[in-house]
């Protein structure tokens, strides 16, 4: 592998925090003030009441893998062509809500859904970006 | 629920071939279709006073229902571009061209979409090839996740996982859309394929293979919208809309619910419950095929097998031509052409008129359409009857 690869966020006023927190090695998630509602990925309202009075929660970054795959074709060419083969997951987060990620580590090959996994933070670039690597069960 | 009781039907089709077309820009392609369109319902160009098409996913138009309308020389009181996704575009683009033509807008409505995603991708791109953001940028890009096969591919590992379904179980819809493509003078794949052929093709996206993913074309469909026995050729050949189920419920895989929930059960409940039918009443099943899986998943939503059976119905022979419900008796998008599931629905037509051929199901009556959009993110299923 060589070094890891990630197209840089675009954050919103709404989800840079979100962004940001990564920097700081922190997973933070949106949730309602109103009715409670933890949830993905960050917006100005919760989309469960509409609510627009939101906190952050922090996350334990564990959780399960809920779909996998790995990524043999560069789509989008250039230096994606290096990155390969890596691979993708849908993480099932212990608090609840599902998120997309990348797995890195050198078993990633290996993972199978329900796998438990923990959330990393490498410096990519300018930022530090959200992926998982597989842990060790309980 | 939509369109039952009309008596708008789809009085004309009209398809360009597909595959290469070098030399041909996305507008000519669509007005190709059209005009193919308007011969087969017997209209002049000067009847058409509505235009409604989609813009092309490789180098995307604003306002390009005025663009096709100028160019084809015509000056329509309705037109639009709809762009939902999938094949439910087609059946959004029937939809108002049903109510345009009840409210008294226009009399002889095309829906039509066409490019040339194949000759017009950049060298060295890979797959579709769509300048179109989808909204998910932020949340996917980081994390490696570019163009549709990936997320189909976490779709597809669930489903293997959910109900311990195997490749096997994928290879026998790119097996069956294969052999019904042979079939047709009009489809990018030829040769056979076997189950051999299948496992040799080269990993896109686990559990992916090239052969669970559609083509890229390029080609143009069209459909021509009157009220029964309008079109001067229609008479005894208009194919009614029977029902349309519609059902989003997300846009990134992210957020897309777990497959029992996936919006295809919802859009077909509506669709049967609008027709008064079920799959019993159903002898083609025109499914939208973007990807194997896709297949598998819509055929269980549907009501065509158990949860996690799918795969064993396919195999079983009843997708098959000769079998109870063929599937894409012109090949779908696996293995004759991708054209936005333009060609489910004038195939699914062609059938009903029975104009299909040596590929035509003896004794259809009834053909269901369905499309999904995004990662199953929108999702649509149409009943067709014939006259």
């Amino acid at each position: 592998m060589l070094d890891l690869l990630a197209t840089p966020p675009n954050p919103t006023g709404a989800s840079a925090p979100f962004w940001d927190a990564c920097d700081r090695g922190e997973l933070l998630f949106p949730k309602c003030g109103r009715c409670g509602h933890l949830f993905y990925y960050p917006r100005r309202h919760c989309p469960l009441c509409g609510d627009p009075g939101l906190g952050w929660q922090r996350m334990s970054g564990r959780g399960t893998v809920f779909s996998h795959s790995h990524v043999h074709v560069a789509f989008q060419g250039g230096a994606w062509d290096g990155q390969l083969p890596y691979t993708v997951v849908l993480v099932d987060l212990a608090e609840g809500p599902r998120m997309l990620s990348r797995l890195i580590g050198g078993d990633a090959a290996a993972v199978r859904s329900g796998d438990p996994v923990s959330v990393v933070f490498p410096q990519i670039g300018e930022r530090r970006y959200p992926f998982f690597e597989r842990a060790a069960a309980g | 629920m939509p369109a039952v009781g009309s008596d708008v039907v789809i009085a004309g089709i009209g398809e360009t071939p597909v595959g290469r077309l070098p030399g041909w820009s996305p507008v000519e392609i669509q007005a190709a279709a059209v005009l193919a369109a308007l011969r087969d319902a017997g209209f002049a160009l000067s009847d058409l006073d509505g235009l409604i098409n989609l813009d092309p996913y490789a180098t995307p138009n604003s306002m390009f229902s005025s663009t096709l309308a100028e160019h084809l020389g015509v000056a329509p009181r309705f037109a639009c571009t709809v762009d939902v996704g999938g094949t439910v575009t087609g059946m959004t683009m029937l939809q108002q061209a049903v109510w345009a033509i009840e409210s008294g807008y226009c009399d002889v409505a095309a829906c039509v979409y066409g490019e040339n995603a194949l000759t017009g991708r950049p060298a060295g791109a890979q797959g579709l090839h769509m300048h179109n953001l989808l909204g998910g940028e932020e949340w996917e890009e980081p994390f490696g996740l570019h163009g549709m096969v990936i997320p189909y591919a976490l779709l597809a590992q669930r489903y293997l996982d959910l109900y311990g379904a195997t490749d096997a179980d994928l290879a026998a819809v790119a097996l069956v859309t294969r052999r019904h493509a042979l079939l047709n003078d009009n489809a990018q794949m030829r040769k056979p394929m076997t189950l051999e052929d299948y496992r040799a093709s080269r990993l896109i996206s686990s559990p992916l293979r090239l052969f669970d993913c559609s083509l890229v074309s390029d080609g143009g469909g069209a459909l021509v919208l009157t009220r029964a026995g309008r079109a001067p050729q229609g008479r005894g050949r208009g194919v009614a809309i029977r029902a349309i189920g519609m059902k989003t419920t997300h846009n990134s895989v992210a957020l897309m619910p777990d497959i029992p929930g996936l919006g295809m059960a919802a859009a077909g409940a509506d669709a049967y419950e609008a027709a008064g039918m079920g799959p019993e009443d159903i002898q083609i099943a025109n499914l939208h095929d973007a990807f194997t899986i896709s297949v598998l998943v819509s055929l269980e939503a549907l009501g065509f097998a158990r949860p996690g059976e799918g795969g064993a119905l396919v195999r079983s022979g009843a997708m098959d031509l000769g079998g109870r419900w063929p599937l894409n008796p012109h090949g779908g998008l696996l293995s004759q052409a991708h054209i936005g599931g333009m060609l489910h629905i004038t195939e699914a037509v062609r059938q009903l008129r029975g104009e299909a051929g040596r590929r035509q199901v003896e004794g259809a009556r009834r053909a269901l359409v369905s499309g999904n959009g995004g990662i199953f993110s929108v999702c649509g299923a149409m009943i067709l009857e014939k006259p």
